[in-house]
């Protein structure tokens, strides 16, 4: 009883990891209404710079994380500027589709700026687990799920309590109203990404604490999408609700239906689920419904 | 110039050109060249590892170019083609690379490739060497496809075999698999080494068999379960991302099962992405190829010629190595079709059948590889195999076993 306790409240956390990296993809699409492909990606970026700035520069980590996460929201920034400020008032599919570009324009330039070697990546938070009597907690993935936890409530507040964050979804929902309405469509867009690439870099830091950084690690922004759709692509708050649930249904199967069936459902069930909350219920959990008058 | 005197000094000078090819050397006139496409991926997923594989075949088809080759008036000329890992890629190259090159061979990289053309080179007749383990999904008769060693889980059950042997005693050695769905091949090192568990229990007790992704994200609730299991030995030929993830699940349990790796994630490259060989002190890679270790055997003096003489840049590890073998691999099997053949006129089918005729003694292969002996059944060898252990002691890599012996493994 003590393991199956224990396997759920691992699952809860990696649930979270992902709820983090799909905060990524809910905050651009909320500023934007842009899906953004290349979250993975920026996931990659993120880990590459701290990579660089502490095992390359040899910065300490208490300089290193936040120069890390100032040169994460730069790039995000320049990505925003370089591929997508021209495109806006056009059609969101044409945005879209950049991001498609982006993923492969990014993946080039890892393999151009660092080469291909695997790397060993810092060791952000103690390799040392939590013990709570026979239970066994990974300390990245508690933190982690604590940081999460922590930047959903304060996303969640900005956006639905500031006035940058209301303006924001003014923004996502018409830009040329938006516009019309003194509000700056290319600040609000930026910032989204600026945002962002910093949550990518933040994820980064808890899935690769102590592992190895190769650009196979982009592969969590696609374990993330579930977690995002199965949410509401525009519900912060309901990120943490369906990270913790396909966290712990991927665990429960990762545990004890693998072994029985010799597979790796484990790494498909969240998928299904995606699939499934598609079918039913397209807008997820907690996304808005929009209501058109023809 | 009028056209009488453009017409005299054309003739000149073809009379000149003439000339100069009847005083040429007989060799010079002589010298017959032969095309080989290598297959390669220096943007894929092993990127990090292409630039020294190739380093290693390349320096080799010099080498052989300079001494054997001048010998027989024979030149081996190649070009690498990009495939990404990727059998699309690798399919759709294919039909340019026959019509730019013509080869008398392939030099392959890995399951990619056989997916891609396995069934399109018996058609246009040329063979495809690798420098990998086999796959269970490629072991069929008739192949144009060869390998110089046997399937992954030949080596592992001769792996298992070994360690038991050392453990000393009579229960099976208790082993856990870590693969991935990912990828077939690594579906493939897995079932085959499930099938010869099944098949030998008193040989090995497979506590259990864990899928994962390629970049994992915890491990450590799956390496509880194989601590509790009682687990002696951990398989892990996929890739170093799981050895590395792995090996943290491992610490975290405060636990210590050896870990045994393939060539493509031995001790170096999983050493390297743990941040130093010293984490893997008394883990092992183990695989049918001279392992790269610091001790002065025939395949270490090879290499350092190679280095010296032949323009090699690649350190001396298991990657390098593997290059190296493949390279000699190659060029051993053409030496033997024109000994049969003639140096002119090979083609890609006097190459293939030439590999059946005589063994490709480990002499030939400077102890890089066993000695191999190849029939229609298989494309790899089926008899005498061996696998080499290595391990880490003191931080550095080490000879832990040569030539262990490889146990029946019937196909899966």
């Amino acid at each position: 009883m003590v393991y199956f306790i224990n396997d759920i409240i691992t699952g809860a956390l990696i649930g979270l990891l992902y709820s983090l990296v799909a905060m990524g993809f809910v905050v651009i699409y909320r500023a934007s209404k842009v899906f953004n492909f290349a979250q993975g990606e920026l996931v990659i970026i993120g880990g590459f710079i701290v990579w660089f700035t502490t095992m390359q520069a040899g910065l300490s980590l208490w300089l290193s994380i936040p120069l890390s996460l100032v040169l994460a929201g730069l790039v995000g920034y320049a990505i925003e500027r370089l591929f997508l400020t021209k495109l806006i008032g056009e059609s969101v599919f044409s945005m879209v589709m950049v991001t498609v570009g982006l993923l492969i324009l990014l993946r080039g330039l890892v393999l151009l700026l660092f080469g291909p070697a695997v790397r060993p990546f810092p060791i952000i938070f103690p390799l040392r687990p939590l013990f709570l009597g026979d239970m066994l907690i990974p300390m990245n993935l508690l933190l982690g799920g604590i940081i999460t936890i922590v930047a959903a409530v304060g996303l969640s507040w900005f956006f639905n309590r500031t006035r940058s964050g209301l303006r924001m979804t003014a923004v996502a929902e018409d830009h040329v109203v938006a516009s019309s309405m003194g509000i700056s469509v290319k600040a609000s867009i930026a910032f989204a990404w600026v945002l962002g690439a910093i949550l990518s870099t933040i994820g980064a830091m808890i899935f690769l604490s102590g592992k190895s950084l190769t650009f196979l690690a982009s592969d969590i922004g696609f374990a993330a999408l579930p977690v995002a759709l199965f949410a509401g692509l525009e519900s912060i708050g309901g990120l943490i609700l369906a990270g913790v649930i396909i966290g712990i249904i991927q665990s429960l199967t990762t545990n004890y239906l693998d072994p029985l069936i010799g597979g790796s459902l484990g790494s498909v069930v969240p998928y299904i689920i995606m699939l499934a909350i598609l079918l039913i219920r397209p807008t997820g959990l907690f996304g808005w419904r929009t209501i058109e008058r023809v | 110039m009028t056209y009488q005197t453009k017409r005299g000094l054309r003739g000149l000078l073809a009379a000149g050109a003439i000339a100069v090819a009847a005083t040429m050397p007989l060799k010079a006139q002589a010298e017959t060249n032969y095309n080989l496409a290598l297959l390669s991926d220096f943007s894929g997923p092993y990127a990090d590892i292409m630039p020294i594989l190739a380093g290693g075949r390349e320096a080799v088809f010099t080498w052989w170019n300079e001494t054997r080759g001048k010998e027989l008036g024979v030149t081996l000329n190649y070009k690498n083609y990009e495939t990404r890992y990727d059998a699309a890629q690798v399919a759709s190259l294919w039909p340019g690379i026959k019509s730019e090159l013509d080869p008398i061979a392939v030099v392959g990289l890995g399951g990619p490739d056989v997916a891609a053309l396995s069934e399109r080179l018996p058609d246009d007749k040329i063979p495809m060497f690798m420098a990998t383990a086999a796959y269970g999904f490629a072991w069929q008769p008739d192949s144009w496809i060869f390998n110089p060693r046997p399937t992954y889980s030949h080596e592992s059950a001769g792996f298992v075999n070994w360690m038991r042997e050392q453990r000393g005693g009579d229960d099976p050695l208790k082993v856990a698999i870590l693969a991935s769905e990912a990828s077939p091949a690594y579906v493939d090192m897995a079932k085959g080494l499930e099938l010869y568990a099944e098949q030998h229990p008193e040989v090995i007790d497979l506590v259990e068999v864990i899928y994962t992704e390629v970049q994992p994200t915890d491990l450590t609730a799956q390496m509880r379960r194989v601590v509790r299991a009682g687990a002696e030995a951990l398989i892990i030929q996929t890739n170093t991302s799981i050895v590395v993830a792995a090996k943290r699940g491992l610490q975290a349990n405060g636990a210590n099962i050896p870990i045994m790796m393939s060539s493509h994630n031995g001790l170096p490259a999983s050493g390297s992405a743990l941040g130093g060989l010293d984490q893997l002190e008394g883990d092992f890679e183990a695989y049918g190829m001279a392992i790269a270790a610091d001790e002065d055997t025939p395949a270490r003096q090879f290499y350092e010629t190679l280095v010296a003489k032949y323009g090699l840049e690649a350190p001396w590890n298991v990657v390098t190595a593997m290059g190296v073998s493949q390279g000699l691999f190659v060029v051993s099997v053409i030496d033997h079709a024109i000994e049969e053949n003639g140096a002119e006129g090979l083609t890609g089918e006097m190459v293939r059948e030439a590999l059946f005729t005589k063994p490709i003694t480990t002499e030939e292969t400077h102890g890089f590889l066993p000695s191999l002996t190849f029939t229609p059944e298989a494309p790899f060898p089926l008899e005498g195999l061996k696998v080499n252990v290595g391990t880490v002691k003191d931080g550095k890599i080490t000879i832990e076993a040569t030539g262990a012996d490889i146990p029946d493994v019937q196909k899966w």
